[in-house]
């Protein structure tokens, strides 16, 4: 078994190709971001290193920190958000009737591109028209906020899409997990008398800790670089109430024509994540656990 | 090239004889579905040039508007520009001008080309006075008005600025929206503060603010920023301006629910000439220029506006004599064709009398024939960066996060960290 | 006995009233899920009845009258004109097969590293896992013009492979973390068995592991699906000639300068909605096929 299993070849052959591309693909860039972030480049001309003057200047940059912290605020709801995920799956996998069938729609909002989901939220956030005003002024509230153009509201606002947009992702991911688990355990705690609280709790639950884990930290990581929804529909704004690390990043480099800067962004985003990750692992960290 | 290669024959003999077809990349943002007219007039000239030029070929590349500025960064950062590409003027040529990006377009211009363009439009595009594109728009704001919405209310258009806040408050108090305003998109909004600037201090004020022989915080410009504030207090923009981008927010006025709008005279097709939109609508719509205010130094033949997209010639193409050669070409069957065939005001000068065009375009041509002074768009004349946080400013002045003070002095604080 | 019976006799009818409460209350329970069930599940189609009424209507009715409306006289030649003018047929079979491509690379590649991960034993496993996963952790505007300078050197610019490689290498650390989860719970015995019966590593693989994992797979295949279907930053960004071009960047064509046609990409959202819907409708059957496949065998 040791011997079999500790073949360096084939080890070799199975990790090295996706190895290579992830390498060249995803390591070039990030090891260039490093680098263009100790330039001064408006990413057409040439470029002067300024050493960690990019680096040290996003210290003190109140913008980029207050993105950052909406970046973590959007973390911790996607986080609290998975539990709510993880009973819908429950539900769904369980034997109840039509879950066959509920699954499958439930499941829909996420093959719809990031596009389609902007523009279905941008009116159903319209000050006057949209689906929320329209149902605040008919029970009577005056004067309904404009959503997506107050400060205070916004960041709030453009989470709810954000959300509902993976909720299928990992609604799907916990699905199939539970319905990985074989049948003879839950027979087995049936037997025993267990009801179907008992059962989620104490042997569905532990048996996917593994990916519930995973989907933690997908969901952080994920939320630390989030770009889409935010982009098309606020643009980051009013003024910023609504920027997080990836659009800041953006509009350094593209919209500012400060690239060097905005790549300094990117890679502090990248240890943000890093750091978040080495976090999570340090807190759920068990002793039968699952290496990720 | 390739082809000529296989035979293997004698290379020398080859020179004179073979039919060497030099190809040039051309990336341009009218794609068909939504600017039809744009893209056909586009696709004919290309077409006639290589009639005329069989050794010429063009290839084009259609992007949306955002998605070209993204990509044409992404291709100079690599210096993989297309031998021709769009631009806008100033502030966002810049930096392909200052990293030798673009082919200096001054020996095009004086071969005779630069007399069928309207004074001051190259200028836009120069930099220390040597010019690197060719305007293919020229566009001004007027304020537009539903007059079926101003007889109603027994409303005049007016001319001074008291009589246009009677305006706003008389149709607020019936509860119309008097101004739809995207202010999302921010620059938007940034029209009405230039506007105002230009009345209270004259047409040079924010552009010597901006070049830094004036400041914001010149009273007139903290005076704009006020009134900004005034007329938000006044209740005179739509319902959460702030969030709607210029395309939702265009809705209401087309809808006949809101009574003016200021937007460019790109426009115009819409209350003309576009079959989508309801007769009943197009009739009741006009325009009036931005009212003066009592002791300002403005005066109502300013205009905000300035040339749209340009062409420029890249500095690294292989072809660059034959790309200037088509843009010379290209600008000018581009004037001839342009304003009838798809409703855009070219940069280059339309000889009123031989073309049949809507009275509206009569209009905003003569307007632009007597135009006292054009003031580039603010966002436009500044550096990216400083742009960005102008946009960002005037939302939040729109928002009133801020003061008028606050406002201009960010402003200065923003050019200072650039000139550093 | 007297008391037996007397217990028996007492003992039923309190039982059944109480089972007939349970019952009373677990149904009031069940209406009530199914309450909630019922309108969360109006609430996840609704978009795609949305978008369909949508791509109906032209900008005037998408921005005037409300979004929930029916569209008032249905513009059928959003399709016709999409179908005709964009170049969608093409486009249309470009994102099927750069999908299809990628997708199975990205699994596939991803199941061999999850498999060496897990399954086999050496010394560097954590830390090349590690490196899988900080790809989870780079915006993907930051990698644009590395990864295009890096194509244009080795002449891969406006060429399909530039994309499906950048799609696998970018799909793969999320897949591999997904598999991880799973491979955790899949049972070690039949591996073992297999191991004990002088099986080769590959065998194992591909006779027991990867058909044991074939519910996973056809959930990872479902995302990277999806990912790749909607891409459009990278496909963007490295191709420009029309052949290559794929449906997101069709919706191109309907964005002018100054305004858009919401109608008709409304039209194209939905034309490239369709086939990815029925993918997901079979596929989605496979995650529960798969198990009891895999029931049997556990």
């Amino acid at each position: 078994m040791e011997k079999v299993m500790s073949n360096k070849f084939i080890i070799a052959l199975y990790i090295l190709p996706a190895l290579l591309l992830v390498l060249t693909l995803i390591y070039v860039p990030i090891a260039l971001t490093g680098y263009y972030g100790l330039m001064e480049w408006d990413g057409i001309g040439d470029m002067s290193f300024v050493g960690l003057e990019n680096y040290m200047a996003l210290l003190q940059d109140k913008n980029f920190w207050n993105s950052a912290s909406h970046s973590f605020l959007l973390a911790l709801f996607s986080t609290l958000s998975l539990a709510g995920y993880l009973v819908i799956a429950l539900i769904l996998a369980s034997k109840i009737k039509g879950a066959h069938f509920l699954r499958k729609i439930y499941l829909i909002p996420m093959l719809l591109s990031s596009v389609a989901i902007a523009q279905l939220w941008l009116k159903i956030y319209h000050p006057s028209n949209g689906v929320v005003n329209s149902l605040l002024s008919s029970i009577g509230i005056q004067n309904p906020p404009a959503w997506l153009a107050e400060p205070q509201l916004v960041l709030y606002a453009i989470f709810v899409p954000i959300l509902w947009q993976y909720a299928g992702f990992y609604i799907l991911i916990y699905y199939a997990a539970l319905k990985n688990i074989p049948s003879s355990f839950i027979e087995a705690a049936k037997i025993d008398g267990a009801n179907p609280l008992q059962i989620a709790y104490k042997i569905k639950l532990p048996l996917i800790s593994g990916v519930i884990k995973v989907t933690i930290v997908l969901a952080i990581v994920g939320s630390l670089k989030y770009f889409d929804l935010i982009y098309v529909m606020t643009g980051g704004g009013p003024n910023g109430a609504s920027e997080v690390m990836a659009s800041y990043m953006y509009q350094k480099a593209f919209g500012s024509y400060e690239f060097g800067y905005g790549s300094a962004v990117g890679f502090y985003l990248l240890l943000i994540c890093l750091f978040v990750t080495w976090l999570i692992r340090k807190l759920t960290v068990t002793r039968e656990d699952v290496q990720y | 090239m390739g082809i000529t290669g296989c035979s293997g024959a004698d290379q020398t003999g080859t020179e004179g004889t073979s039919e060497e077809i030099k190809t040039i990349t051309f990336m341009h943002l009218w794609p068909a579905g939504s600017s039809r007219q744009h893209h056909m007039i586009v696709s004919d000239i290309i077409e006639e040039y290589e009639e005329a030029h069989p050794d010429v070929r063009i290839e084009t590349e259609v992007l949306g508007n955002e998605q070209y500025k993204e990509k044409l960064k992404v291709l100079s950062a690599s210096n993989e520009l297309p031998d021709i590409g769009m631009t806008w003027a100033a502030g966002f040529m810049d930096p392909y001008v200052k990293g030798n990006m673009f082919a200096p377009l001054d020996d095009v211009l004086d071969s005779g080309l630069a007399d069928s363009f309207i004074a001051g439009t190259t200028e836009a595009y120069a930099v220390d006075q040597v010019t690197y594109g060719l305007p293919l728009e020229l566009n001004i704001a007027p304020i537009y008005y539903n007059q079926e919405i101003f007889n109603t209310y027994e409303l005049e258009v007016p001319t001074t600025y008291e009589a246009f806040k009677t305006v706003v408050r008389t149709l607020a108090d019936h509860g119309v929206t008097p101004i739809t305003l995207g202010n999302r998109d921010r620059w938007t909004g940034s029209m009405w503060y230039m506007y105002l600037a230009d009345r209270f201090g004259g047409p040079e004020t924010i552009t010597n603010a901006i070049n830094r022989t004036g400041s914001f915080e010149d009273p007139a410009l903290i005076q704009a920023a006020e009134e900004i504030q005034a007329l938000v207090d006044m209740d005179a923009f739509v319902r959460g301006f702030n969030g709607l981008s210029n395309d939702e927010a265009k809705a209401p006025f087309m809808n006949g629910q809101a009574g003016m709008y200021l937007m460019g005279t790109w426009e115009l097709p819409n209350y003309t000439t576009n079959e989508d939109v309801p007769q009943d609508f197009k009739d009741a719509i006009d325009f009036f220029k931005f009212p003066t205010v009592q002791d300002g130094e403005g005066d109502i033949n300013s205009f905000v506006g300035g040339p749209g997209v340009g062409l420029f010639v890249a500095e690294e193409s292989e072809v660059k004599d034959e790309a200037k050669a088509f843009v010379e070409y290209f600008v000018q069957r581009w004037g001839e064709r342009s304003v009838t065939d798809a409703g855009v005001i070219p940069a280059t000068i339309v000889d009123t009398e031989t073309v049949d065009l809507p009275q509206l375009y009569i209009d905003v041509l003569d307007e632009l024939g007597s135009a006292s002074h054009i003031t580039l768009y603010a966002d436009v004349q500044m550096s990216a960066s400083v742009a960005q946080e102008h946009l960002n400013l005037i939302q939040s002045l729109f928002g009133q996060e801020i003061t008028p003070e606050e406002f201009a002095q960010q402003h200065e604080q923003a050019l200072e960290d650039e000139n550093e | 006995m007297n008391v037996g019976t007397d217990q028996r006799t007492t003992h039923s009818p309190i039982s059944s009233q109480f089972q007939s409460r349970k019952r009373l209350s677990e149904r009031i329970g069940y209406a009530c899920l199914y309450v909630i069930l019922g309108a969360l599940a109006f609430l996840q189609l609704y978009p795609l009845v949305w978008l369909f009424f949508f791509s109906l209507k032209d900008n005037q009715e998408v921005f005037n009258q409300s979004p929930f409306s029916l569209p008032l006289d249905p513009k059928w030649e959003n399709y016709a004109r999409v179908w005709t003018e964009g170049n969608i047929a093409l486009y249309f079979f470009n994102s099927v097969w750069i999908t299809v491509i990628s997708v199975m690379l990205t699994v596939f590649l991803a199941s061999t590293v999850t498999f060496a991960i897990t399954r086999m034993r050496w010394k560097w496993s954590r830390f090349v896992l590690g490196l899988f996963m900080v790809g989870l952790m780079i915006p993907v505007h930051s990698t644009l013009i590395p990864l295009f300078s890096f194509y244009l050197k080795i002449g891969l610019i406006d060429h399909p492979l530039s994309v499906i490689l950048t799609y696998t290498a970018f799909n793969l650390p999320l897949t591999i973390m997904i598999l991880l989860g799973f491979y955790a719970t899949l049972p070690r015995e039949v591996e073992e068995a297999a191991v004990m019966d002088g099986c080769s590593v590959h065998r194992i693989f591909f006779q027991v592991t990867l058909p044991m994992s074939l519910p996973v797979i056809s959930t990872t295949v479902i995302i990277n699906m999806i990912y790749n279907w909607n891409e459009f930053v990278f496909i963007n960004t490295f191709i420009s000639s029309d052949r290559y071009k794929t449906l997101t960047l069709g919706i191109q064509n309907f964005v002018g300068q100054y305004m858009t046609e919401w109608g008709a990409i409304g039209a194209t959202l939905m034309i490239s909605i369709i086939p990815i819907l029925i993918a997901f409708l079979l596929l989605s059957d496979r995650i529960v096929e798969g198990i009891t496949a895999g029931s049997v065998k556990g």
